[in-house]
């Protein structure tokens, strides 16, 4: 096939494409991400781009008369077929996904302990190099029974089958090889029997490619590959982008719905996700310029439900209560019956779950760090649309699931967005002038505020005085504080200073209630499993924060709002893309892939709408940082900054200085404050 | 052979607070009231200590309040004059005057802050008890009101609400200042109770000079609610939680008398008896019941409930 150049502008990046791509795909190849709804059908009109030079071959599409005035196609219905130069105007760009791991500016150091090493080198697939006898009337076995000979000369034990696909290409791929072949063996474990052999994949001659994985995690928000060498467990290439199904909705619940109750809706899932796989798969591999062949294993980690979805099971059951998932452990299937465009037989493993809301994904996270090797007590916790965290040592480990709601991955705030470049995800506040100082992924023009950046807004509004303990808004003089459509607000970027331009960004009131929901969410559910194990939290040596939220994380910041218990900081450590790395490490070695069979059945599932001090927990900790602020120490001992903005007012009033001490004095200068502003506050 | 009796043990216990200023302290009053200081649950004298016994607050106004005639009819001759009014409120043995400024209401006619200073001053000319100051309930003209009360009544300590949770800044600010004390008030919500006095407590306002007013309801009317709080504040105070150790206020007489039962005439319910009767015993009956929960300070309408009320204390407080 002929391969042909395309040069993306402005980000000025080259990929080699097979003739015939589309562009959507070719941009993807070169990593960069074109904002689709249709799914490349061409009737969005989302992925205009323009050509700069060569001669493509342009298909139709729905494009308005203006766009294709201003010479613009569609990537999708736009097939290459020349060497091409081709603009993406920023409108038709998804802004830069930011990888789970690989992302800049964090605050938490990555922990990149591998426990590969612990666990020992025994991929989901490996190589065999055979040397055959040539076939004569007196040796005359069939091509197979040679081949298995071949095997167990070179010292593989065991049953070995083989698929049928190597089987029907072996006859001619022996003799290509003039008798040398090149064998990739799965390994599938199996509980009842011991592991199994299986021959996927037969090479002509010697082959000194290694074989190649997949360490997928099915994110509902994003999903990550990672392109690994099964020989050594390195990772040669990462992409990650949303996940489709979310033109199916933002969470797991209106997934289910539309699976359930549309019709076909289950497949519309199943393959939303696939295709988002494939993209990346394909990105992954043009930039190695590998086949799908030689793509020979994966394994898969998600929640319960996107396991299902993934797998096509039936989701519905998860949703009603007493929530019973179709399974928990998955059965390893091909590839072809997943619809992953790699080797049609290669395994494809699926972590398994707990229960309905605690997933492979907090399996295979627990795969990345070692909590049953230690006595002390560990926190994991996985922040996203779902808070989901595991408590426990290497005695006995529970765990549990709370909504959080969108709001820390940019839902239900305002200004709320992911954190993708021109999301704010820091912030200062001055005292006395309120003015405010952020810090933006990528340096960009701030666009809205990430969940990171939302949380240091949080603490720093309520460190200067602007919110109170409760989440109530209080009047400073100051421009930035106003009255909005929706109750009070303040500024945080003014209109000309954003990315937009048109609009000033800001909090309200009714955000700060959102966030005090999730994070008191969040941290009720931590003290749920504390309780029901009968210990304080100062019990936790160790807490792991995983997932693409916890590598912006102020760390100070979370615990002042309440968020995370109140422990030193050297007790926290973030450990990136759980999911991903545990999906890694069970591709890798067949100890880990027993282990996650294993963890899953010893963790206990904390069921937080069941009988249990949960709710009372949820309203307690809706106060910052928390109604108890005994659990708070570090933070109650901060002084309180009403006391000092009453001393920053001003001088105390005349009347009665003689009488009061210097701290009435002080809140007299308040009075007058409030006086003056409460009027409007009701 | 002797029976041991079990004791509780607690760690801590309910702060106390006093009310008014004597001349010597600063003030007019002829006394204070102290209460609070419990060490045990209520009334278990065996158990811990109980140094100060409930007392009761007589409600006044300063206009003529929509009340029943039954109840009404008791203040015929000082309605309109709170002055007058405390006066008669303390002969029927009103050991502090809770006194409302439901004129600042803007529809119930307007009066300015002035002119309700000016109606505290002349209550606290008129009787010698230490008062209760409370607003018309409009957010907005008590945060005008009230400081220009807490000024005019600066140094008489007075107990002055109301505090809610989405408006205590105006009127904590003008009591840290003034050096009065402040009624915190949360419905029926132990949390809320707590993140009140923690933000009031927040502006340094000193925690023993606040009162919890946890909301009441009525006999009929949700008492149950109120009394499981009240258990649960109590028992947060003896534990050692200094954001529910405070003494507690109770209005009973404005809840006692929105009941159904309270009001309804005889010929309505032939089979509940006369309705002057009824409701003094509604009221009384309520209030010792939120008296046995733990109330402090109990906020009363009608003089013959009353009577009975601080019989029952007495007896209560008998060891």
């Amino acid at each position: 096939m002929n391969r042909r150049t395309v040069r993306f502008m402005p980000d000025n990046r080259v990929v080699q494409v097979p003739e015939g791509m589309d562009l959507h795909r070719a941009a993807a190849a070169a990593g960069l991400e074109l904002k689709s709804v249709c799914g490349g059908e061409g009737t969005c009109g989302r992925c205009a781009v323009k050509i700069l030079e060569g001669k493509p071959e342009v298909g139709g599409g729905n494009l308005s008369p203006r766009a294709k005035k201003q010479g613009l196609v569609l990537a999708c219905r736009t097939l290459v077929t020349d060497d091409l130069v081709v603009e993406i105007p920023a409108d038709s760009r998804l802004a830069d996904h930011q990888l789970a791991d690989g992302s800049t500016g964090r605050v938490l150091a990555e922990n990149t302990y591998d426990r590969l090493a612990e666990f020992g080198l025994s991929p989901l697939c490996r190589k065999v190099k055979v040397k055959l006898p040539e076939p004569s009337v007196t040796e005359n076995g069939s091509d197979l029974s040679r081949l298995l000979l071949g095997l167990k000369e070179q010292g593989v034990e065991g049953d070995i089958t083989i698929s049928l696909d190597a089987l029907r290409a072996l006859p001619e791929t022996l003799r290509q090889g003039s008798w040398d072949a090149t064998v990739t063996l799965a390994e599938i474990s199996c509980r009842e029997t011991g592991p199994r052999l299986e021959i996927v994949r037969v090479e002509a001659g010697h082959s000194e490619a290694p074989p190649y994985g997949l360490a997928i995690d099915i994110g509902t928000t994003s999903n990550v590959v990672h392109l690994v060498d099964m020989s050594t467990g390195t990772v040669l290439e990462r992409r990650g982008t949303y996940n489709r199904q979310a033109m199916y909705g933002d969470d797991v619940i209106t997934r289910i719905i539309h699976a359930t109750e549309e019709k076909g809706g289950l497949n519309d899932l199943r393959k939303a996700v696939v295709e988002t796989l494939n993209g990346l798969i394909e990105s992954a591999l043009l930039a190695r310029d590998l086949d799908q062949e030689e793509i020979v294993a994966a394994v898969v980690a998600g929640n319960t439900t996107m396991a299902h979805l993934f797998l096509g099971l039936w989701p519905g059951y998860i949703r009603l209560e007493p929530y019973i998932p179709a399974a928990t452990s998955f059965p390893v299937i091909r590839a072809a019956e997943a619809g992953l465009q790699i080797n049609p037989v290669a395994p494809v493993l699926t972590l398994p779950a707990v229960a309905s809301y605690v997933g492979g994904d907090i399996v295979s996270g627990m795969l990345a760090i070692d909590v049953e090797e230690h006595e002390e007590v560990t926190l994991f916790i996985d922040i996203g649309t779902n808070g989901e965290m595991v408590l426990g040592n290497k005695d006995w480990m529970i765990t549990c699931s709370c909504s959080m709601g969108p709001c820390f991955e940019g839902g239900g705030i305002t200004f709320g967005m992911r954190a993708v470049p021109g999301a704010i995800q820091r912030l200062e506040i001055e005292p006395g002038t309120y003015e405010v100082k952020v810090t933006t992924i990528g340096g960009a023009r701030p666009r809205g505020i990430a969940g990171t950046g939302l949380i240091d807004a949080l603490a720093k509004l309520r460190s200067v005085g602007i919110i109170d303990r409760a989440g109530a808004f209080h009047r400073v003089p100051n421009r930035r504080w106003r009255t909005g459509a929706e109750g009070p607000e303040f500024v945080l970027v003014w209109a000309e200073d954003t990315e937009q331009g048109n609009q000033d960004i800001v909090i309200s009131e009714s955000d700060v209630k959102n966030l005090l929901r999730a994070k008191g969410a969040a941290y009720a559910a931590i003290r749920t499993m504390l309780q029901t194990m009968e210990l304080p939290p100062e019990a936790i040596s160790r807490v792991f924060i995983a997932g693409a939220f916890g590598s912006y994380l102020n760390l100070r910041d979370s615990i002042e709002i309440g968020l995370l218990p109140d422990l030193p900081p050297e007790r926290y450590s973030f450990i990136g893309n759980s999911s991903v790395k545990g999906s890694r490490l069970a591709l890798m070695s067949r100890v880990a892939r027993d282990k996650a069979e294993t963890l899953a059945h010893q963790m206990t599932n904390l069921e937080l709408s069941e009988g249990n001090t949960f709710m009372e927990e949820f309203v307690s900790a809706l106060f910052l940082p928390h109604t108890d602020l005994s659990l708070f120490p570090s933070v109650a001992a901060v002084p309180s900054p009403d006391a000092n903005a009453a001393g920053a007012a001003g001088t105390a009033a005349a009347s009665n200085e003689a009488a009061v001490g210097a701290g009435e004095a002080q809140s007299q200068a308040q009075t007058q404050v409030n006086n003056e502003n409460e009027g409007q506050h009701s | 052979m002797p029976v041991e009796i079990v004791k509780e043990r607690y760690s801590s216990k309910v702060g106390t607070i006093t009310l008014g200023a004597t001349k010597e302290q600063g003030g007019t009053r002829t006394h204070t009231v102290t209460v609070g200081g419990d060490s045990t649950l209520p009334f278990l004298h065996f158990e811990g200590e109980v140094p100060n016994p409930p007392v009761v607050a007589i409600e006044i106004c300063d206009r003529v309040p929509e009340w029943n005639p039954s109840l009404l009819e008791h203040y015929r001759d000082v309605v309109g004059d709170p002055a007058a009014w405390a006066q008669k409120a303390v002969e029927y043995g009103a050991d502090l005057i809770f006194l409302r400024l439901s004129s600042a209401d803007p529809e119930l006619g307007d009066s300015s802050p002035e002119k309700c200073a000016d109606t505290v001053k002349k209550v606290l000319g008129a009787v010698g008890v230490p008062l209760i100051v409370v607003g018309s309930g409009v957010d907005d003209k008590d945060n005008i009101v009230l400081p220009a009360v807490a000024e005019a009544a600066a140094g008489e300590n007075l107990l002055m609400g109301i505090a809610e949770q989405d408006n205590y800044k105006t009127l904590t600010a003008a009591c840290m200042v003034h050096k009065h004390n402040i009624i915190a008030l949360s419905p029926i919500d132990i949390n809320i109770c707590k993140q009140l006095n923690i933000l009031i407590n927040e502006m340094n306002m000193p925690l023993d000079r606040i009162v919890i007013d946890p909301s009441v309801g009525a006999l009929g009317y949700g008492i149950e609610y109120t009394y499981s709080i009240m258990e649960r504040i109590r028992l947060g105070a003896l534990q050692g939680d200094r954001m529910l150790a405070m003494p507690v206020i109770c209005g009973i007489g404005y809840e006692a008398w929105r009941a159904k039962e309270a009001n309804a005439p005889v010929s309505d319910f032939p089979g509940w008896g006369d309705q002057k009767d009824r409701s003094i015993l509604w009221e009384a009956v309520t209030a010792s019941g939120f008296i046995q929960a733990g109330g402090h300070i109990i906020i009363m309408r009608h003089p013959e409930a009353v009577k009975l009320v601080k019989n029952n204390i007495k007896q209560l407080m008998a060891k």
